[in-house]
């Protein structure tokens, strides 16, 4: 066991991601065929020695309980920590949605922050993919002295309008924190991943509940660039955010590019998640399948290239599928022909259906639906 | 706590007509169907069953198969009363310990297990076969027939009843007699090796048979026989279905082969009797520009370049540009470069063919053919061939004929 404990933001819904985030929260949101997005925060958590997990949750959270279950697949399910959902439960303002910031969240689990047993925290957002060497950070972090580290990637990532970007000193100390500029500039992007002691982390939650500070960046950060030491961790590997329906469906396609597998899913961290026993997957005699991602489980008798397909997808005789993402349990049937669509759980697409969306404007279509 | 049923499997042979496949491995352990280890069809037969008490008899190289099962959690036998437990043979106060000297006194060396337990039925199984069945039925069948002991057979040829052991019974299938690989046979009613024993009555027969030093312990050759001839209730219960053993290279490479057709009568993505197994952690498996596969399997965390059909590859396997995969099982891990060639043939754990060697061939109608192995972590050399039916033990040089 380390000294670090694992936080992570998971009550967010973005509204950007349109028919993929009706049913789910962004970080139940499935990715690369076999994965929720939440898997790859809570794999670094584990595979950086991590054993007390909290995941912050507040609405449309039912399916991530159903994928996370008792954190057994992460060996999260322990005797002592483990993994703990925590829906708001001392939250005291009523009467709206969501939270409306971070610093809300925590305020609205401080009991649970009290009881953390380490004396470090690592804060992250449940919804970026991202092979990211926890343990290096925190190592990082204690060796440099910070109050805070802030996790950030020298390859700009995110639109301007939902990131945030910091600047650095010669000394290597935060010296400027934007958030949601107009343009990126040449600065750092931070991935919102904090390290910092528990004792910091209960005065920051204190002092926000008592002024009604809501937003972690512009409330706390901001403020406290000069009174408090702030360093930057620069992650040169692959990230990936999910901001819109076309950035799913790029950072899908991503997938398909061999060196971005090998830093996503470097067998030395590996990336955990929910085990399902399906069988292996069966390709029929006159199937064809062509730089493409395919999970166990699926049925192959037609034609799939350039896509991603997840566990337990049927794709019949005569079927084409191309450039496109079929979650889990999508039925392709006879004759049905698939470019840039995202199929979402459970889509069944019908004898002879051309569905065409395009690379800048791939075509959602809900979950459970019948095309 | 006291459970109504508790499983004993037999996984202790060394399977040695697996010859390479089982020379570091027990044949429970060894993999099977893609995704599989033989031992996951008995095991989730029994938690598809609601048996959640299953003893795991193990005696020859038990590592892997230890490591395997684990806590049981892939099956969900990680219970805090019963779950899954390994039961090697082990020493007593004042004796030397021996070795399980057959089926039946490995059963008998854990009568204190079972005991545990106190068990009305005992199901005893064996790690060798492949099929899905309902042991609940089985046990509810024994209870309403008051049978001491129930076998459950299958119809095989008359040709085939050569090769069983042949249970010969009355209109309503009690057994009169037993009779090993029969000659002559007089009934095509060929016993799966899966029996339901009341506690009781076994209990007793081998206590008895460990006293007789002439008996040489085992279930077919002596318990059975000798609770027939003490006139036991014993009972025949006829299975439907698909059964298969897999203790010879051809059968494992034919039941193998089974998982690619349809009408096999063993449906793996049937979800109302599910197969567990421990799975590495892997992503999807990958093909590229030039991947052309047909009528295969194929499993997480693979690649695939070149040509594959017939086929069934195993987790993480490599299949690279111009290489071609005919009739063939590629276990975890293997490996097949640049233009190799490998035909009917099965490449174990770990094993390497290089660039241009060829491994196996297709049937000739000789009788030298057959399916040709290459054991774990053997590497066949670049443009080395394996000739069919070879049984590739140590690394072949490249340009050799092995």
């Amino acid at each position: 066991m380390n000294d670090l404990h694992g936080i992570l933001f998971a009550y967010r819904s973005d509204a950007n991601l349109g028919e993929l985030t009706r049913p789910r929260n962004t970080c139940s949101l499935p990715f690369g065929g076999r994965y929720r997005l939440i898997d790859f925060m809570l794999s670094n958590c584990v595979n950086a020695g991590i054993t007390d997990v909290g995941v912050i949750v507040h609405q449309s959270y039912q399916s991530l309980l159903d994928h996370l279950g008792s954190g057994k697949d992460w060996d999260l399910s322990r005797k002592h920590g483990g993994l703990r959902i925590l829906p708001p439960f001392s939250y005291t303002e009523l009467g709206h949605g969501e939270y409306r910031g971070s610093m809300e969240a925590l305020a609205g689990v401080r009991d649970y922050l009290s009881d953390i047993r380490q004396d470090y925290v690592l804060l992250a957002w449940g919804d970026v993919a991202i092979n990211l060497p926890v343990d290096r950070v925190f190592q990082q972090h204690k060796d440099s002295g910070a109050d805070i580290t802030i996790v950030c990637t020298p390859t700009l990532k995110g639109a301007p309008q939902f990131s945030e970007y910091i600047e650095v000193s010669e000394e290597g100390r935060i010296t400027d924190l934007s958030v949601h500029p107009t343009s990126a500039g040449k600065a750092l992007e931070s991935l919102e991943i904090y390290i910092l002691s528990k004792r910091l982390l209960l005065d920051m939650v204190d002092y926000c509940a008592a002024h009604d500070v809501t937003n972690l960046s512009r409330g706390v950060l901001q403020p406290r660039l000069k009174s408090l030491k702030m360093v930057p961790y620069v992650h040169k590997g692959y990230v990936g955010r999910f901001q819109s329906v076309s950035d799913y469906f790029q950072r899908s396609q991503d997938l398909l590019d061999p060196e971005v597998r090998a830093d996503l899913f470097d067998p030395a961290r590996p990336i955990r998640t929910k085990d399902q026993s399906n069988p292996s997957t069966y390709y029929g005699p006159e199937s064809v399948s062509k730089c493409s991602l395919v999970a166990d489980g699926c049925f192959i008798e037609g034609e799939v290239e350039n896509s991603i397909l997840a566990r337990g997808v049927i794709v019949e005789k005569g079927a084409k599928v191309s450039n496109s993402v079929l979650m889990q349990g999508t039925v392709v049937k006879t004759g049905a022909s698939l470019s840039y669509v995202i199929a979402d759980k459970a889509v069944t697409v019908n004898d002879g259906r051309v569905l065409m969306g395009h690379l800048t404007y791939p075509l959602a279509i809900a979950k459970g639906s019948v095309v | 706590m006291k459970k109504e049923v508790v499983a004993m499997l037999l996984a202790g042979g060394q399977g040695s007509r697996l010859y390479a496949l089982t020379s570091n491995v027990a044949k429970p352990a060894v993999p099977f169907g893609g995704k599989y280890r033989i031992i996951d069809f008995p095991l989730s037969n029994c938690v598809n069953s609601g048996i959640d008490t299953v003893g795991v008899l193990t005696q020859y190289r038990p590592l892997e198969l230890n490591a395997y099962l684990g806590n049981g959690q892939p099956w969900d036998l990680d219970r805090s009363d019963g779950g899954v437990h390994i039961l090697p043979p082990y020493q007593r106060e004042g004796e030397q310990g021996t070795w399980y000297k057959g089926t039946a006194n490995a059963i008998y060396q854990n009568i204190g297990f079972q005991d545990l337990y106190d068990p009305e039925y005992v199901v005893v199984l064996s790690g060798d076969h492949i099929y899905k069945m309902d042991y609940s039925e089985m046990v509810s069948f024994h209870k309403k027939s008051g049978a001491a002991c129930t076998i459950s057979v299958l119809e095989v040829t008359m040709e085939e009843a050569k090769r069983f052991g042949i249970l010969n019974v009355e209109a309503n299938d009690k057994v009169y007699e037993f009779e090993e690989k029969p000659a002559q046979p007089k009934s095509n009613l060929a016993s799966m090796g899966i029996y339901v024993f009341t506690w009781s009555k076994l209990r007793k027969y081998l206590i008895d048979d460990e006293a007789d030093p002439s008996s040489s312990n085992d279930f077919g050759k002596n318990i059975i026989p000798n609770m027939l001839n003490a006139g036991e209730v014993m009972m025949a219960y006829r299975f439907a279905g698909y059964w298969k053993d897999v203790g010879t290279i051809e059968s494992l490479w034919d039941a193998n082969m089974d998982l690619l057709s349809r009408n096999s009568g063993l449906d793996m993505y049937d979800e109302s009797w599910p197969i567990y197994a421990r799975t590495p952690i892997k992503h999807p498996h990958v093909t590229g520009p030039d991947a052309v596969i047909s009528h295969s399997l194929v499993t997480g965390g693979s690649r695939v370049e070149g040509t594959v059909a017939n086929s069934v590859l195993f987790n993480t396997v490599t299949v690279e540009k111009g290489a071609d995969i005919q009739y063939s099982i590629l276990m975890p891990g293997a490996t097949v470069k640049e233009g190799a060639k490998v035909a009917y043939s099965i490449v174990a754990e770990g094993a390497t063919v290089e660039a241009g060697a060829a491994v196996g061939a297709p049937p000739d109608g000789s009788d030298g053919w057959g399916i040709a192995v290459v054991a774990g972590g053997v590497t066949v050399g670049a443009n080395a061939s394996v000739p069919p039916k070879a049984m590739i033990r140590e690394d072949v040089k490249g340009g050799e004929q092995a």
